[in-house]
């Protein structure tokens, strides 16, 4: 009797075990209430569908996610999936905290956008979810002001410089261009589209050398910065965006929350949306994203990676797009939903992700960008030099390479 | 140990416990940490010796937070101390109102710190109250806001924080004003001392402790700024000091722990060496003023 009651307990508890669900956590950053409940649904729906995993879901803030994601990874307490901005990938996979999902991805590769970013010494680390990138926006009516055509954008830099400068002399409160103040994180960023519009390049295509210094890189910085001294509004991101929606900007470069701003805030502006003007059309804009990564010490991979992959599907990008008002989901078949082509502004976002690109993959990218960030800072606020900057600059990345 | 000794320490234990933990053991953790290459990400680090320290001193960042760390420190605790005393002394009077001139000075020191830059971020910015104030007496302001100048960025928020301190160094002026015995000033007055000569050999004197205990704390308070510089300018247009350069390699950029621990251990012993200098000069037997 005992040995009966012995192997039935036995088999209750491997049943246990077997029967029970496999909890996964995610950590994510979208809190905004426009977007929470549609995070929430996905997964209630990923469950439903898959009745054998849980997932935890752990909400993060853009103020101190990046430090609470590598404190969580150094400590081995990491999530087992985690939304990643694309500039930590190559930081995290480079210290082996990510893991290599290049054999989840072969069968839909070619349906998203944006792997280049996810891709650290020819291994996948993460799969692209929703991009970012920024376009020009411009204010219609004080092109019309400064004597421009009701259709009419500029597409080159000479066109955008002239109406910048025709748009500044309308008034004393009036200002041709949007211009960041000295802010970490969003300053090169700016430069950056006018860099390799004008085909500069960060480092050679062997990656050998630093090419900061080149005469494109210095024309590139000589012009945003006559933008920013000739005609430029000097504030904060939001600031810019604060004083372009009350109509005392011409030019500003945004991203799609700006859209959603105008939106949410029920704001009156006669927009206009174009592609980044460059020496030749179009220009090459900024690149970035969010993706969704799995953690190396992670022991419920698989169950990570379908969850990652059922967030990503093309129905559920678009429905996280129209809830979230973003423009740029990474794949190709979201991106042809009528939502997209619907919207002027929206195709507009959609052309310009064709020509941007993202910064090197490189696990020193946060200095990398400190230098650049630090040379425009102080042609724009400091020394007013522009090839000085950028060669300080060179010598700060030349550093990092010769450790 | 005797009964009543054991029973002293259990209770002192859950103290002694969290002091051990978390204040004693980083201490000596993050001092180790100093030496080594530690990078938060980085699984393996290795022991440098004075690596870290040597690259402080050529580092043109750190370097240029120590000095606006100097400014800063320099800039604020005389006029703090100057006016807190000058107010405790017209407020240590007996008029009409007096309460309210005392809460009204103390309330910024009781406001927390981000409410008050996040204030001040709009009245220094462009078109914003400060700027008007500038315009109406015939100064230029800059013409993107205090804060976004390197010229007037620094002392704008080394403005903010005297406004901001000065009630509460009063408040503890005035606590010294009242210990002072009137039988003094009564037999001075008698031997027909007048009022600066009562202020310079009795209340001054008498003051020291007090002003001590104000430079010390003020000292270490002003040399560990951070909570404006993060909230008004983020270190930007040379407004970085020595906390935020800490918190920057530490915590943001890269993570490097070592490289952060040695450059707080260097602030630390800056800190230690002013507070020494100023318990030396102020225990002297000779006045300081």
């Amino acid at each position: 009797m005992k040995t009966v009651g012995f192997l039935f307990s036995v088999v209750f508890l491997f049943s246990l075990e077997v029967f029970s669900a496999t909890t996964i956590q995610w950590w994510q950053f979208w809190t905004d209430p426009s977007i929470k409940p549609t995070i929430t649904e996905m997964v209630a729906e990923f469950e439903e569908a898959n009745p054998d995993i849980e997932v935890k879901l752990t909400d993060l803030t853009w103020a101190n996610g990046h430090e609470k994601i590598v404190i969580a990874f150094a400590s081995g307490t990491g999530p087992d999936v985690v939304e990643l901005g694309s500039d930590w990938i190559a930081q995290f996979a480079a210290n082996g905290h990510l893991a290599d999902i290049t054999e989840y991805i072969v069968d839909d590769s070619a349906e998203f956008q944006g792997w280049g970013m996810a891709t650290y010494q020819e291994k996948v680390y993460a799969k692209p979810w929703i991009l970012g990138t920024r376009v020009l926006f411009a204010n219609r009516d004080l092109l019309v002001r400064a004597g421009y055509d009701s259709i009419w954008v500029p597409i080159t830099w000479n066109e955008l410089k002239q109406a910048a400068f025709k748009v500044h002399r309308l008034g004393p409160d009036i200002y041709g261009w949007g211009s960041n103040t000295a802010e970490k994180h969003r300053l090169y960023k700016k430069y950056l589209p006018f860099f390799w519009s004008h085909g500069a390049k960060i480092f050679s295509d062997d990656g050998k050398y630093c090419l900061l210094t080149t005469e494109k890189a210095i024309e590139a910085l000589r012009f945003y910065k006559e933008l920013h001294d000739s005609c430029g509004y000097v504030a904060d991101q939001r600031g810019i965006e604060d004083a372009f929606l009350d109509g005392k900007i011409g030019f500003i470069i945004s991203g799609d929350w700006l859209l959603k701003r105008i939106e949410l805030e029920n704001r009156r502006i006669n927009l206009a949306s174009t592609l980044i003007p460059g020496l030749r059309y179009p220009g090459t804009s900024f690149l970035g994203g969010e993706f969704l990564a799995v953690n190396e010490a992670s022991e419920h991979k698989e169950a990570a990676v379908k969850l990652i992959n059922f967030i990503t599907t093309p129905e559920n990008q678009v429905r996280f797009c129209k809830a979230n008002r973003s423009a740029n989901p990474s794949s190709i078949k979201a991106q042809k939903d009528p939502y997209f082509s619907s919207n002027i502004h929206l195709q507009t976002f959609i052309k310009q992700i064709q020509s941007a690109r993202h910064p090197p993959v490189n696990p020193d990218w946060v200095y990398i960008e400190d230098a650049i960030e630090t040379a425009v800072e102080d042609a724009l606020f400091g020394s007013g030099l522009v090839a000085e900057p950028l060669r300080q600059a060179r010598i700060k990345v030349d550093k990092l390479k010769s450790r | 140990m005797t009964r009543s000794k054991s029973i002293a320490f259990v209770l002192a234990l859950p103290w002694l416990s969290t002091l051990v933990v978390f204040w004693l053991l980083p201490l000596v953790i993050s001092f180790l940490m100093g030496f080594t290459d530690f990078r938060l990400l980085v699984k393996e680090f290795q022991w440098i010796g004075l690596a870290n320290y040597r690259a402080l001193l050529s580092d043109r960042d750190f370097l240029q937070a120590l000095k606006n760390t100097f400014i800063f420190v320099f800039g604020t605790i005389p006029v703090t101390t100057v006016l807190s005393l000058g107010m405790a002394l017209l407020v240590n009077r007996q008029f009409k109102g007096r309460g309210i001139f005392r809460a009204t000075y103390f309330l910024p020191s009781i406001t927390s710190m981000v409410v008050i830059a996040l204030i001040f971020t709009n009245l220094y910015g462009r078109g914003g109250y400060v700027a008007l104030l500038a315009n109406l007496v015939g100064l230029t302001p800059p013409e993107n806001g205090f804060l976004y100048d390197s010229s007037t960025a620094l002392f704008s928020i080394m403005a903010m924080d005297v406004w901001m301190s000065v009630g509460y160094y009063m408040l503890i002026f005035l606590a010294g004003l009242k210990s002072i015995p009137d039988e003094l000033y009564e037999a001075a007055q008698v031997q027909g001392a007048g009022t600066i000569r009562q202020f310079f050999s009795i209340t001054l004197p008498l003051l020291k402790p007090v002003a001590l205990f104000i430079l010390v704390i003020n000292s270490i308070k002003s040399f560990q700024v951070f909570v404006e510089i993060f909230v008004m300018t983020k270190g930007k247009f040379d407004t970085a000091t020595a906390v935020y350069f800490i918190y920057e390699t530490g915590l943001t950029t890269g993570f490097k722990f070592g490289y952060a621990s040695a450059a707080a251990y260097v602030l630390f012993v800056i800190i230690g060496i002013f507070s020494a200098l100023w318990f030396l000069l102020l225990r002297r037997r000779q006045a300081l003023w």
